[in-house]
């Protein structure tokens, strides 16, 4: 994001050369070029948690005189519309199929709330029952939230060795890592199980804090334990 | 004949390929007085940040058999400082790029030396 933010003060006062007012607003980009706004156009500001923090905060009288884009279609304040979930199907779709993408991923819940409340039902006494989670969209946040991983390994070359250096890891990538991660693991599949059965079941371990995406990052964590001699290397 | 580049190729006083002759006479070649302004080059810090609160995570991941859950505290103390650094960082940078001038400041970045140089310039 932060390649991305650029301050305005000079490009507005082009733009509205009449009367120069200084705006001190930071531009976030989250698409990868300028379409057909100019980059000083402010992202949307769609979702009604959104608008509340920025009146809590008394941010909103700023924003008010800058231009702003429109949203996307996607981009509503429906109370449907989940960021993350937003976020799972774009990474699910292929080839610009959102629709199925979407699809795929509304069965993959569905299968979720299915076992749980088979589960549930299952359950002998009150508080077993109370320890299921019927929730699917809670489920999908456990498991990415389970599933970030909290280092990362970096390859920096001195005297002619390639070293993996362990490092911290931006918030952004580890999100990104995360959800790729359990999308590999719930395609290494059999041909006759289906996506949104196997990402049900890939969902389910990960939020359990089981299966195979947790003992990925596991892994990973224990590669750069091994590697954290090195770790002095880092921004040298 | 072919004189010319066995004479010329040899390493006599005239060509450069000659052994050095101590001592090298100094030749000005720019003129020596301060620059007017700084290079940016040796601005990149040299440090390995939070590697105190990684070496306790991982401890802690040792004895927990790389169990997240059960050293929340440690992987929260290194996140924090992860993030304490990054948003430090962004400042510095911010107040950097537009060469703002903090009073007091003990390291300062490229900019905000060329400012202080253009408004202070070294004397002759």
């Amino acid at each position: 994001m932060n390649f991305n933010s650029r301050f305005l003060n000079k490009k507005l006062c082009n733009y509205h050369f009449r009367n120069c007012i200084r705006w001190f607003v930071v531009q976030n980009r989250l698409y990868a070029k300028a379409t057909s706004f100019p980059d000083f156009f402010q992202n949307p500001i769609f979702r009604k948690e959104d608008q509340a923090k920025l009146i809590e905060n008394s941010e909103l009288a700023k924003l008010a005189a800058v231009p702003v884009r429109p949203p996307a279609s996607y981009e509503t304040c429906s109370v449907y519309h989940d960021p993350l979930v937003n976020k799972v199907i774009n990474h699910v779709m292929e080839m610009g199929k959102k629709q199925l993408a979407r699809s795929l991923v509304e069965k993959a819940f569905e299968n979720i709330k299915r076992i749980q409340i088979e589960r549930y039902h299952l359950a002998q006494t009150q508080e077993e029952k109370n320890k299921i989670e019927l929730n699917p969209k809670s489920i999908l946040y456990n498991a990415v939230e389970n599933c970030k991983p909290l280092l990362q390994l970096s390859p920096i070359k001195r005297g002619g060795i390639t070293y993996q250096v362990p490092g911290p890891i931006t918030e952004k990538r580890s999100l990104f890592l995360s959800i790729k991660w359990l999308l590999e693991a719930t395609n290494d599949k059999e041909r006759t199980v289906h996506f949104p059965e196997q990402f049900a079941w890939e969902l389910l371990d990960a939020a359990n804090n089981t299966g195979k995406v947790v003992k990925r990052k596991q892994d990973l964590h224990r590669q750069c334990e091994a590697n954290r001699a090195y770790a002095h290397y880092r921004w040298q | 004949m072919r004189f010319n580049t066995t004479l010329f190729s040899a390493a006599n006083q005239a060509n450069s390929r000659r052994p050095q002759k101590d001592p090298v006479p100094f030749q000005m070649l720019l003129p020596l007085e301060l620059g007017k302004t700084v290079s940016g080059k040796g601005d990149k810090l040299k440090e390995a940040v939070c590697m105190q609160e990684m070496a306790v995570m991982f401890a802690c991941f040792k004895k927990t058999e790389f169990n997240q859950q059960e050293c929340l505290n440690e992987v929260a103390s290194f996140q924090t400082c992860f993030n304490n650094y990054n948003d430090k960082m962004k400042l510095s940078r911010e107040q950097g790029r537009k060469g703002i001038l903090v009073p007091g400041e003990k390291t300062l970045t490229h900019r905000q030396l060329n400012k202080l140089l253009r408004r202070f310039p070294p004397k002759k």
